[in-house]
């Protein structure tokens, strides 16, 4: 999936989106595009279908789609298999990153960085060239060279889970990074340190759906659009102030906005 | 099942031995394992019918031992084909135990044999002919690592016979390989007796082709100050069975087992373990796992036996499994059977398929299913293999078991 893009096409559409599991609906329709060099903030009560949103845009099989669409790169993906996706340049930054006890973090990372290499048609990195190269982005999140012979994310603590997240995310080079909770669990160094690999990792040619409660992170990655997601449904959209007036009225504040169904 | 026939007749075996004749007597009484007794009640009787149905062979025909013996270090012994060694150096010797060392053992063995229980030991040495019996004797340091295999030819049942003694004070890494050519059964068993003070890693490692049949059968008696270790791997056969009896005689002794048995199609493959605390300050630490495919069936019952004179007994046993099919089967058991009371034992079961979590997450960084699924298992295997000794280098049974089973 390499179409022909303009500059002003959004990498990531969503048009009204609905979703189930188990028969329980859990998105109510909802729209959102992503244009390049563009980072949208999601906020919202727990509950309300973040978390969701963004496993289904990565390929969740637990998921059922009921209506709408999901267009990356111009292209419907809403058949297409998570690892399809991650290929083709989405990626997901989980809010608890899972552990993978016995998988070795460097042959994980690059077995991953490998298969979005193939998709590029670039060359596939052996182990020796990898490490080259994970050396180098290493740096960017300041981890240890010690954690890539670990289990994946096993013993690591919240902070260094997150920062592995963000070094994949390096390697990976997606289009669109749709990163979780990226901010929870983490002190003010570790976020610091997570929103600067997040800046120098992304472009103008990128976009970035930051999925979070706090306007901490938003302090060090200014969003350019926030929106407000409540039962299901955007209920609001506006630029980077809507954030801040959240963090002083609350989510009570933005009831008035629900539409009723 | 015409094997069992010529035991009822006594037609089996020409030129028996003291104890062919011994064996053979026991098992007319009663040729075959009583179906409903708990050791044999799930055992699949048309594929253990299929074990019987071949002629016995004494012939050993030419076997190519897979993965040649590049390493100098290593003794290399084929049972039934170069059982000939006396290797004496400065620091240690392998010798071939005299023929009344051997009958003297073997028959201290048979006396507290039990008919249902040692079935596939009584049967074994019912048919191995004494160039089918390998018995050896160690003694020393910095001995050399040893890797014995056994093998059944085509269309054939095969019965191989190891008996190690393990002199005091010293240690060995030991790896027995027991295979199984198409159509074929094997009978292999095993008597291991650690003196004082010696140490052993001993891994068997056991696969088969299509339609082998393999009855493995491991008795161990270790003496104080023993410390066994054992890990093991059985894969590809039609059936099998693995049977782990061991006895600390005297407590004070250490035991380390880690097994895992693999079974696809319609395979049936089992393992039983004993293990006796005869005394106090015993230590087992036991971990066993199956993964079932398709319509296949595994088995483990376990149980750990502490009387009143095993004080201070440390046991546990653990027994994990996957189960990566619906028409798959698993049947696991361990047990406990406690009468001291001063002593620290636990045992647990868990079944599970592979975790869809982990899978999602792989699969968000672009590995595909297939690949995901292999690192899952890959770690599910790890664990064992990482405890077979002497495989390390050579054997390469990762790879085995996530590319060619």
């Amino acid at each position: 999936m390499q179409s022909q893009m303009k500059e002003s096409d959004p990498i990531l559409e969503v048009e009204n989106l609905s979703a189930s599991t188990d028969n329980l609906p859990i998105l109510k329709g909802v729209s959102l595009s992503v244009y390049p060099g563009e980072i949208h903030a999601i906020m919202g009560r727990n509950g309300c279908g973040k978390s969701t949103l963004s496993k289904i845009i990565a390929g969740h099989p637990s998921y059922n789609i009921t209506n709408g669409d999901i267009k990356f790169l111009g292209e419907n993906i809403n058949s297409l298999e998570p690892e399809e996706r991650a290929q083709s340049g989405i990626f997901l930054g989980f809010q608890y990153p899972i552990e993978i006890p016995g998988v070795s973090n460097l042959e994980f990372l690059r077995v991953s960085t490998n298969a979005r290499r193939k998709f590029l048609n670039k060359e596939e990195l052996d182990t020796f060239d990898f490490e080259e190269l994970v050396k180098e982005k290493l740096e960017l999140v300041k981890m240890d060279h010690a954690f890539l012979s670990r289990s994946v994310n096993q013993g690591f603590s919240g902070g260094e889970k997150k920062r592995n997240e963000i070094l994949q995310m390096a390697l990976l080079e997606p289009k669109i990074a749709i990163l979780d909770e990226t901010d929870s669990g983490l002190d003010i160094d570790a976020l610091r340190i997570v929103a600067s690999g997040i800046k120098k990792i992304s472009n103008a040619q990128t976009g970035i759906i930051l999925i979070t409660h706090y306007q901490r992170l938003l302090d060090e990655i200014e969003p350019n659009y926030v929106h407000v997601m409540s039962d299901g449904q955007i209920i609001k959209t506006g630029g980077s102030d809507l954030a801040l007036e959240l963090e002083k009225k609350g989510y009570e504040w933005t009831d008035k906005f629900i539409k009723k169904t | 099942m015409e094997i069992i026939e010529r035991i009822k007749t006594n037609k089996s075996i020409d030129n028996q031995t003291e104890i062919q004749k011994i064996c053979l007597h026991k098992l007319q009484l009663s040729p075959l394992p009583n179906p409903k007794s708990e050791l044999w009640r799930l055992s699949n009787q048309s594929k253990f019918s299929n074990f019987l149905d071949y002629s016995v062979s004494e012939k050993n025909p030419k076997f190519d031992t897979p993965y040649p013996n590049t390493s100098q270090n290593t003794v290399r012994l084929i049972i039934g084909e170069n059982c000939q060694i006396k290797l004496i150096e400065e620091n240690y010797s392998i010798q071939q135990l005299s023929e009344d060392e051997l009958v003297k053992y073997i028959k201290k063995q048979i006396s507290c044999f039990d008919q249902n229980e040692n079935w596939g030991d009584l049967l074994n040495l019912s048919l191995s002919s004494s160039k089918n019996i390998l018995g050896l004797k160690i003694n020393g340091s910095k001995i050399p690592p040893i890797e014995i295999f056994s093998h059944a030819s085509s269309n054939s049942l095969n019965a191989k016979t190891l008996v190690i003694f393990l002199e005091k004070n010293c240690d060995i890494d030991l790896l027995q390989i027991n295979l199984g050519k198409d159509n074929s059964s094997l009978s292999q068993s095993t008597f291991f007796c650690l003196e004082a003070n010696s140490s052993v890693n001993h891994g068997v490692v056991s696969y088969g082709e299509n339609k082998s049949n393999l009855l493995n059968s491991l008795n161990v008696i270790q003496q104080r100050d023993s410390e066994y270790n054992l890990g093991s791997l059985h894969f590809k056969f039609n059936y099998a069975r693995f049977e782990i009896r061991i006895k600390q005689s005297e407590g004070n002794a250490k035991t380390n087992i880690k097994g895992m048995q693999i079974t696809k199609k319609d395979e049936q493959i089992s393992t039983y373990t004993r293990i006796d605390f005869n005394g106090p300050n015993g230590f087992l630490d036991q971990i066993n796992k199956s993964l079932a495919d398709d319509e296949s069936h595994a088995i483990f019952e376990g149980s750990i036996i502490v009387p009143k004179i095993a004080q201070k007994t440390d046991a546990s046993q653990l027994s994990r499994n996957l189960l990566l099919s619906n028409l798959a089967k698993i049947d696991t058991k361990p047990q406990l059977e406690i009468i001291a009371d001063d002593v620290k034992c636990k045992h647990g079961a868990t079944i599970s398929q592979l975790n869809e979590e982990e899978l999602f997450y792989m699969r968000t960084r672009g590995i595909t299913l297939p690949e995901a699924s292999k690192l899952q298992l890959s770690s599910y295997f790890q664990e064992i293999i990482s405890f077979i000794p002497v495989s390390k280098d050579k054997w390469d049974l990762l790879d085995k078991l996530l590319n060619e089973n």
